[in-house]
């Protein structure tokens, strides 16, 4: 019995920042990463399944979770906080070519891992804090073939069951119960559980658990399959937009109308 | 021989031999019995962790027999007490060494070596002294019993703030059926000694050197008076003084059997704690060992053999229940029932032939004995209990290490688990970019020193409330120009200092402590200075305290004897005295931790300001609700804060214009406190150092370029 948690290391903006060269993406220096957000509560969520108290006969088997990223070693950090959590393997994909990759190709590496692992349920978060695609647990789902859910906020679900029940929130106030084969694909909304701490001591202790790396010829794929070739989006650039301005134009109403007409040739001169 | 030769202590004159062998049997069953009870009890202690004491053991002694002889530990803030119990130590000791040395002589010296000493003008001066011994032991007891039954003093009350009732140890009133006991005992004790003293005059009488010498146990020999007045013959007398004999010393002999078993054992336990007394208890608190699996104490056998000690050494005396600001709340904690709890259960799992199994030493929960998260989570480790102990109790450690077991199992509010994940990341307790740290100084007209990059004679430690919290930058900003003006060379380490680490010590999360020291240690060790100097008594705490244990040794202080200095040196000079009326707040970490007391004092005296002390001040200061990590976990709402309590306490004081605090969390934690408490407009909220800068105004620009 084993659940598959696909985690993400997120990248947050420092106060200061300066644009990558290519102005593609932010300069790394400039960024403060971290475990995305909703992959705590994904993983809380497995973890919580793994510890709940077994039902009687027959004994069921264990519960392993097992959590996967696809990224370079600085994931390690992240991946240790989830062994940390409670996980008990990790495994990193990562090879130069992924660079570049959009949800698409990132979701095909993940359908990868989880043909070799074979796991009983596979989750994700709903999205990202940074990209915010909330395409690649669902993507995932699709590579493989599997039924899937997104926005889980509920989940009833015994290990070694066929199928589970969860709920979804709908507009309006309305509450979605369905039930699903497993294995499936499930994305986790904020909120199902809450996700506990992890002390330093233990993310230290956890250090020992092994983090697995995979290479893409481990997976089976090869680097067409992967970054910008794999992919079915390419990022054109990041900026910040130029801010609008506001001006508050005093005096009496021939004087307002008269300055207004000045800024308006003002403008249309400095846009010619 | 002559008369007063002859007189001697009458033993077992009119027993029979039978009599006197049953009576060396009983004796020898009391000390079999306390023998086997000081066995169970010392290994209840051993089954506790492994601890290396530092210091010497004759040191410890002479430490311990100080605390004890002088009785300062038992005296303070309770004078009635500590002298009604100085009167029941001497007395029994006296008493005890008086029955000792008959025995030295009787069963000893006299048999082996033929020596005798008991008799003639020393016997009549010991007789004496014993007199007075037990005057002294009954008037400490009566005082003690008039403490009990009548002062109602809600100390001794042991209702417990974490149970309600109905709960089985709701209030424990085994415990005060326990105390009358005990008083009783001694009182029956003391009291029979008298009669019996009394009774043996009348038998004897007849024979002058008793007679002659009885005014020199005056008591007894009133008593005989008074007997013999209402008719008592010396027959009736020697039936008397028989059949008390036996019943005094049976009832002494039970005593000694019980004391292992019963509250009678801190004659024993109170000394060996004081003796083991660690004065840095709660300043310094206990690293985790590498090899150490779990960071906490989950189990009771997890806590050292001192902790079980201490356990043990508690005599209910309630001083920690009285100081302790979560209990003064009415949060649910006491720092009495945390020891007692412990006890209870140490009692009940460890003093019987085997341990029980792991599962059974479970001390977390809300079972007899057990010790609830709610209760961990209201202390403040303001140390209030701890530094008030009579006999040495640390309950600060005990809190935390228990504390450390709750943030490995998550155990806490989530704004809680936030704040360490928030530190974790950023390194400060605000959540803001670790580059924003020495930002506040931008506001400055001079640049303020990297101390990374340059030397300098001063290291200013800033901390997270006073880099952060945009009330207390402004603090920052007034100590910065203070610092300029004044001539000291001074730095920061901008983004290079971390939290320092001691409230997140203190929750438990021993982990990021470790993380944050060590940080903090090397950058302090790659910058180039003299000495540090902190407006941070929680930052100024860890740093002295605690860093050396990461290899930090730096010279530090406060920044109120820094700024005491530069006035006593002439470089900074009151221009515009201060006429206020203040009250002066002792913050916890400065004070109780450090001994901080008289440096803002003589500062408040400099500035010209007519100091008020509240009523509880220096080592008795009433914390502000904000240690122990509580300033990132709201209090509950409806209830009274403690630093609302203190609110209310200072606005007693008839025209008080400032409450100075010297800590950066005591002025955000009181500013609130004064809005919540409508004393808002009637006084106001100050750092001193603001009121150093109203006395020593700013230089015109042009002077401090000069």
């Amino acid at each position: 019995m084993k659940i598959l948690v696909a985690v993400k290391q997120v990248a947050a903006l420092d106060e200061d920042f300066e644009m990558r060269d290519d102005g593609r993406d932010v300069e790394p220096d400039f960024l403060l990463r971290d475990l995305n957000e909703w992959d705590d509560f994904s993983l809380e969520e497995a973890v919580k399944i793994k510890e709940a108290p077994p039902a009687p006969a027959p004994a069921p088997a264990p519960v392993e979770v097992v959590v996967v990223s696809v990224g370079a070693d600085e994931v390690d950090e992240s991946l240790r906080k989830c062994l940390a959590k409670g996980a008990d393997r990790a495994l990193r994909v990562w090879d130069a070519a992924i660079e570049g990759s959009d949800s698409i190709a990132i979701a095909r590496v993940l359908a990868a891992v989880a043909k070799r692992e074979a796991p009983d349920m596979l989750f994700a978060g709903v999205q990202s804090s940074d990209q915010s695609f909330a395409s690649t647990g669902i993507a995932t789902a699709a590579f493989l073939g599997w039924p899937h859910a997104a926005v889980v906020s509920n989940l009833s679900y015994a290990p070694g069951a066929k199928s589970a029940v969860f709920r979804r929130e709908l507009e309006g106030g309305l509450l979605h119960e369905v039930e699903i084969q497993c294995p499936a694909v499930l994305t986790i909304q904020l909120g199902i559980n809450t996700p506990r701490y992890a002390s330093l001591r233990s993310i230290k202790q956890a250090a020992a658990k092994p983090i697995e790396v995979l290479s893409l010829a481990d997976l089976g794929l090869g680097s067409a399959d992967v970054g910008e070739a794999g992919s079915l989006s390419r990022v054109r650039r990041m900026y910040v937009p130029d801010k609008g301005r506001a001006q508050l134009i005093a005096g009496d109403v021939a004087q307002q109308a008269a300055r207004l007409a000045e800024i308006i040739k003002e403008f249309k001169g400095a846009a010619a | 021989m002559s008369r007063t030769d002859a007189v001697t202590r009458i033993l077992f004159e009119s027993f029979s031999a039978a009599e006197v062998r049953l009576f060396y049997l009983l004796g020898y069953g009391a000390i079999a019995v306390f023998c086997y009870g000081v066995y169970v009890q010392i290994r209840k202690y051993r089954r506790g962790a492994a601890l290396r004491l530092e210091g010497g053991v004759w040191a410890r002694f002479g430490a311990m027999l100080r605390s004890v002889l002088s009785h300062r530990t038992i005296a303070r803030r309770d004078a009635a007490a500590g002298g009604a119990h100085r009167l029941i130590f001497y007395g029994f000791v006296l008493l005890f060494a008086g029955t000792a040395t008959i025995t030295l002589e009787y069963d000893i010296l006299e048999p082996l070596f033929g020596i005798r000493f008991w008799h003639g003008g020393f016997y009549l001066i010991f007789s004496l002294i014993l007199d007075l011994a037990g005057v002294a032991l009954i008037a400490g007891l009566l005082f003690m019993m008039y403490r009990r039954g009548w002062l109602r003093l809600p100390k001794l009350d042991y209702a417990r703030p974490d149970r309600v009732p109905g709960d089985p140890d709701f209030d424990r009133p085994q415990y005060r059926r326990e105390d009358w006991a005990f008083l009783w005992i001694l009182l029956i004790i003391g009291a029979t000694g008298f009669v019996l003293e009394g009774a043996r005059l009348v038998w004897l009488q007849g024979r002058p050197e008793v007679w002659d010498t009885r005014w020199w146990s005056p008591i007894g020999a009133l008593l005989a008076q008074g007997m013999r007045a209402m008719g008592l013959t010396e027959q009736g007398g020697a039936v008397l003084r028989h059949g008390l004999w036996w019943f005094h010393g049976l009832i002494a002999l039970l005593l000694i059997a019980l004391i292992p078993f019963t509250k009678v054992k801190h004659i024993f336990t109170a000394a060996a704690s004081l003796m083991v007394r660690d004065p840095l208890a709660a300043q310094r608190l206990p690293r985790v060992p590498e090899s150490q699996v779990e960071a906490g104490a989950a189990k009771i056998t997890d806590f050292n053999w001192k902790q079980l000690l201490n356990l043990d050494a508690c005599t209910k005396c309630g001083r920690c229940h009285e100081a302790c600001p979560a209990r003064a709340v009415g949060a649910p904690l006491s720092p009495r029932d945390v020891i007692l709890s412990l006890r209870e259960f140490a009692h009940a799992t460890l003093e019987s032939g085997v341990v029980p199994a792991a599962a059974e030493l479970d001390i977390h929960g809300k079972g007899p004995g057990q010790v609830a998260m709610e209760t961990l989570w209201s202390c403040r480790t303001c140390m209030a209990c701890v530094e008030i102990c009579p006999v040495a109790v640390e309950h600060v450690p005990i809190i935390v290490q228990m504390r450390r077991k709750l943030v490995e199992d998550g155990a806490m509010d989530p704004l809680l688990t936030k704040t360490l994940q928030t530190i974790h990341k950023t390194g400060n307790s605000f959540g803001e970019s670790k580059r924003k740290r020495g930002a506040w100084s931008k506001a400055l007209p001079f640049p303020v020193k990297d101390a990374r990059k340059e030397p300098v004679d001063v290291l200013w430690f800033v901390g997270d409330y006073a880099s952060f919290d945009p009330r207390n930058q402004k603090v920052s900003q007034v100590f910065a120009s203070l610092l300029q003006e004044a001539g000291v060379d001074f730095g920061i380490l901008y983004d290079g200092e971390s939290n320092a680490g001691n409230d997140v010590r203190r929750v438990g999360e021993e982990g990021l402590y470790e993380v944050l020291a060590t940080a903090n240690v090397n950058a302090m060790s790659s910058a180039s200075f003299k000495s540090v100097v902190t407006t941070d008594p929680h930052s100024f705490n860890t740093i002295r305290n605690e860093y050396p244990d990461f290899g930090g040794k730096f010279e530090i202080e406060h920044y109120t004897t820094l700024a005491k200095r530069l006035f006593t040196e002439g470089r900074l000079k009151v221009t515009n005295p201060l006429k206020y009326r203040v009250t002066f707040h002792d913050p916890c970490h400065l004070g109780r931790f450090n001994k901080g007391y008289d440096a803002p004092r003589d500062l408040l005296a400099l500035l010209g300001c007519e100091l008020v002390e509240m009523g509880r001040c220096k080592a008795n200061s009433f914390c502000c609700g904000a240690g122990g990590g509580r300033i990132w976990v709201p209090d509950p709402v409806g209830a009274e804060k403690p630093a609302q309590n203190r609110m209310k306490e200072a606005a007693s004081i008839a025209g008080l214009e400032v409450y100075v605090v010297s800590c950066p969390k005591d002025l955000t934690m009181f500013e609130d406190a004064l809005k919540t408490t409508g004393n808002e407009g009637k006084f106001v909220v100050k750092e001193l150092i603001e009121l150093i800068r109203e006395a020593v105004p700013a230089r015109r620009t042009d002077e401090v370029a000069a």
